[in-house]
């Protein structure tokens, strides 16, 4: 196991340099000058320029440019962005909690419904419900997520008014930013109007994490429900059943903990196409986050903000898949050997 | 079930081709997808010779004509015209070209792609391989989104750009799942059988992987159309993807959306479209991969 984690690590640490290497080639990539797009800097006075360029040691060669590059996003040293003139760093770290309490709260609401509606309908593949399931799921599966999130704005707030259509909380409240995450944040504060303010963040959340719930939620009901449907041939389910253990006994001592070890792996790999659903979704719903920045920044040529985002979304990505294979390898020996 | 059969019986001697299409037509939905796909299939071919009016042309006299089944509107133009005085109905059949038509083309480029990619990095050993794999993962975990960012930054918005980014996030699965599938059918005794008679790597390749392997890449190649059809109408809907008067189905709808109170058709129905496109195209796919399962199980 410890060779195995080394080996991860390993691969971690390669892929993250390939990363690395390719946002900074995207500098000299992007259009407009280099040095404006490396320090963010719309104006350079000329005599600033030389300064600049002994720093960003362009006038040396491309590895030692590299190193530079690479010493800068170590030490925090991002540069800044075009539209806001802000540290890189800094509006991201504000923008990301937004993201990702998305993208956690649409994962949980794909757990809780989707594991169960596959198991319920893996037990009569040939059912009324199953079917019922699995139209579902593939309805769900196909649909644009942003006419979706159309659809449900002009329904729910357009139309019937009961939930508002952007932002993340009312402009009345003012919640200060510890974590980053909305919820959190309110119960840390200690304002009096604490729990209107939960109510208004929550009316707020609800759709945006619906609209981006729907794609994970078919996802893993089609996954539980194939996996499931796999597992119940093998033979040490029958044996199971010859012991004398009822159904709910086999499902949960063997089925269950057998079938959803795809299911881990899957989280890891569709991870990459939930970010790409949630930065949609963020900008339908006006939603604060890092997806709704990058596409800002490309309608405003902000080039050193795509090139930070780039570098943040990837590692994100990277790191919940890197997670989600270590996971699946410990609770399953068998992968562990190879 | 016995191992072994001495005689094969009627449905074992039927061609796999055969086999596959009988386990397919079984199923009722995806027959229905099959017909719903073809009836895409063939629109984006002669779409230009179906539509009324000509798409790009621009009425003066009739803006925002409601559709035929209102009283207002005209049966000439059974959707109604747009704020520019535009066939709705034209502009929607000229979409399949765009936003179906394309996203055939940007796959079966993947498709061809990551064969070529995927056999060289299975027919290949050691470290050129293994480096190969990383390269990969890394383009794996790229969001589709991100890189039609970085590719639009780069060369400027576009629906040509975008098929490039599209084809570009599409490969990494192609190459992977040829990958695997080569290693696997390597190890057949099959293989050896057909190496001892004097086979090289390219006959290999024709006679044995290459009808072992096609099943797969067709299942997987229709999981790719259904995310290429979503990504291209995404991006159309951002703006970063076709332009504002191309006719594609995501891009229709972003120009309709501030007119969504006096024309929610214009809304409405290029998403019920994308969502029949993909629709059809994720049931042919179930359809196939329960189609190629049961086969290898008889």
């Amino acid at each position: 196991m410890t060779l195995y984690l080394l080996r991860r690590l390993f691969l971690l640490a390669f892929v993250l340099l390939a990363l690395s290497l390719l946002a900074f080639s995207l500098a000299y990539m992007f259009p407009g000058d280099m040095l404006q797009n490396l320090t963010g800097l719309r104006y350079i006075a000329p005599e600033q320029v030389a300064v600049l360029t002994a720093e960003y040691r362009l006038d040396q060669g491309y590895l030692a440019q590299y190193i530079a590059y690479l010493q800068r996003i170590l030490s925090g040293n991002w540069g800044l962005s075009f539209a806001s003139q802000q540290p890189l760093l800094q509006e991201i770290g504000l923008l990301l909690p937004a993201t990702l309490e998305l993208a956690a709260y649409a994962l949980l609401i794909s757990f809780f419904a989707g594991i169960p509606l596959g198991i319920i309908a893996a037990v009569k593949p040939e059912g009324v419900i199953s079917k019922g399931i699995s139209a579902l799921a593939i309805t769900g599966y196909s649909m644009p997520v942003f006419w979706w999130a159309l659809l449900l704005i002009m329904l729910f707030s357009l139309g019937l008014g009961w939930l508002p259509t952007a932002g993340r909380i009312g402009v009345l409240y003012e919640v200060k930013h510890v974590t980053g995450f909305m919820l959190m944040d309110i119960l840390l504060s200690d304002s009096a109007h604490r729990n209107d303010a939960l109510l208004n963040a929550l009316r707020h959340m609800l759709l945006p994490t619906l609209v981006l719930a729907t794609y994970p939620t078919t996802v893993m009901i089609r996954f539980t429900k194939d996996s499931m449907l796999e597992v119940w041939e093998q033979s040490y389910i029958k044996t199971a059943r010859a012991k004398g253990l009822n159904r709910l006994q086999v499902l949960y001592r063997h089925g269950l903990r057998n079938a959803l070890l795809p299911v881990i792996r899957q989280i890891g790999l569709q991870f990459s196409t939930l970010i790409t659903l949630a930065m949609i979704t963020e900008v339908i719903f006006s939603w604060p986050g890092i997806g709704r920045w990058l596409i800002d920044s490309i309608y405003q040529r902000n080039y050193p903000a795509i090139q930070a985002g780039l570098l943040v979304i990837s590692t994100l990505v990277i790191s919940v898949n890197m997670l989600t294979e270590i996971l699946h390898t410990l609770f399953n020996p068998l992968a562990r050997k190879r | 079930m016995a191992r072994f059969r001495l005689l094969a019986d009627e449905h074992q001697a039927r061609s796999p081709l055969r086999q596959l299409w009988r386990e397919f037509a079984r199923q009722h939905s995806a027959v229905a997808g099959l017909a719903l796909f073809s009836a895409f299939f063939v629109l984006a071919i002669i779409a230009p010779l179906l539509t009324p009016h000509a798409p790009y042309l621009q009425n003066d006299n009739l803006l925002l004509l409601p559709p035929s089944w209102s009283e207002l509107g005209l049966v000439q133009y059974p959707f109604g015209t747009d704020d520019l005085g535009r066939d709705m109905f034209s502009r929607f059949l000229v979409g399949t070209r765009y936003t179906f038509g394309i996203a055939v083309i940007t796959v079966l480029g993947a498709l061809i792609a990551g064969l070529l990619l995927g056999t060289l990095a299975g027919m290949s050993r050691g470290v050129k391989s293994s480096v190969f794999n990383h390269i990969l993962d890394l383009a794996l975990t790229i969001p589709s989104l991100l890189l039609a960012i970085i590719i639009v930054a780069i060369l400027g918005p576009g629906l040509l750009n975008t098929i490039w980014a599209i084809m570009l996030a599409l490969l990494p699965q192609f190459v992977h799942g040829v990958r695997n599938a080569i290693a696997e059918q390597l190890n057949q005794d099959y293989v050896i059988a057909y190496r001892l008679d004097g086979a090289n790597n390219l006959q290999v390749f024709r006679r044995i992987i290459l009808p072992n392997i096609w099943e797969r890449l067709t299942v997987t190649a229709t999981m790719a159309l259904s995310t290429a059809i979503l990504d291209i109408a995404a991006l159309g809907f951002l703006g970063l993807g076709a332009q504002a008067p191309t006719a594609e189905w995501g891009a229709i709808i972003a120009d309709s959306l501030d007119l969504i109170y006096v024309a929610p058709i214009g809304v409405a129905l290029p998403g019920l479209l994308i969502f029949l496109a993909v629709l059809s195209v994720n049931l042919v796919g179930d359809g196939l991969r329960t189609a190629v399962k049961k086969r290898r199980e008889n």
